[in-house]
């Protein structure tokens, strides 16, 4: 690989990843917060974000799929179990599920 | 983005195409199926497409947030250069405090915050590039498992209206059924459906 295709590259996914953004706003333009439009792209929204973790957890691509399923899937419940348990703290969640991802993957 | 820039780093790239990779796209999804394409030799149209679907969520999220922000003081080229700091954790946080603010100080809120976000990100690419040498693979394995868990986090913090609860949990099931079905589609097709069933389903649902 070229020093001169890897920068193309990464023009190509800056205008490929912008693009959606920019659509997005031009979309936008009539759309107000009080429409149904708005509340149904608010569930699509989020129901995307929640099917590429879903993705991610159990289907990953790259390093993560060099673990377990079965790891990755114990420590996403390790991370509801201590977010619910300890007042919804975000950074002590993550970190646990985390801690425990690194430790499972290496002694299991 | 540590992990991001830690992972470049071991796989041959330079540091300005890291801070540059982060500096223009702030998406890490789809930076890591950029590096992932051209590492496997996929050509400029195979990233562009790879890309483009990866990163594809950020389009309704940007239908969702702009009305919400959008101020008549704020000129447009304003509002395309704050999409670029649409990111999942910009508009979560955003979501999350949006209804304290006044609306004439909502898109100076965002920009702020996703500036930040976004000049943060960038520093930690670097940063993971620069010493990357010092993580070993492992603890680089947990670095990258905090992307999806700080994602699920932040959904789960949305749990408050029944259409986004079935959203939510129609998007998570569907994408897992629809994988090997359609592999590279599967994403767009689950969120929009659940998304879809989950505001007819509970449309009567007063909206908050």
């Amino acid at each position: 690989m070229s020093n001169q295709f890897i920068y193309l590259s990464i023009l190509v996914a800056s205008v490929g990843t912008y693009f959606c953004r920019a659509f997005g706003v031009f979309s936008a333009r009539n759309i107000k917060t009080d429409s149904e439009i708005f509340h149904w792209i608010r569930c699509v929204s989020i129901a995307i974000i929640s099917a590429v973790i879903a993705r991610i957890i159990l289907f990953p691509v790259g390093i993560l799929s060099e673990t377990s399923t079965s790891i990755r899937i114990v420590c996403t419940l390790i991370l509801l179990v201590v977010y619910f348990s300890f007042k919804k703290n975000v950074i002590f969640a993550v970190s646990s599920s985390a801690i425990c991802f690194v430790l499972l993957n290496h002694f299991l | 983005m540590f992990a991001f820039g830690a992972f470049l780093h071991s796989a041959g790239f330079d540091l300005y195409q890291s801070f540059l990779s982060t500096f223009f796209t702030f998406a890490l999804p789809g930076q890591f199926v950029m590096a992932e394409t051209i590492l496997a030799g996929g050509t400029l149209l195979n990233i562009f497409l790879a890309v483009l679907l990866t990163n594809s969520r950020l389009y309704p999220m940007t239908v969702n947030i702009t009305p919400v922000i959008r101020n008549s003081n704020i000129p447009k080229w304003k509002e395309y250069l704050g999409a670029h700091f649409i990111a999942v954790t910009s508009w979560f946080n955003f979501f999350a405090v949006e209804k304290s603010i006044n609306q004439e100080d909502k898109f100076d809120y965002f920009f702020g915050l996703g500036g930040f976000l976004w000049a943060n990100s960038v520093l930690c690419t670097v940063a993971g590039y620069l010493f990357s040498n010092l993580v070993s693979h492992e603890i680089l394995i947990g670095l990258v498992f905090i992307n999806p868990m700080y994602f699920l986090v932040m959904t789960v913090s949305n749990l408050k209206e029944k259409k986004l609860i079935c959203s939510i949990f129609l998007g998570a099931v569907l994408s897992i059924l629809l994988n090997d079905l359609f592999p590279g589609w599967s994403v767009l097709i689950a969120g929009i459906t659940s998304g879809t069933l989950g505001y007819f389903i509970f449309r009567k649902e007063i909206n908050e």
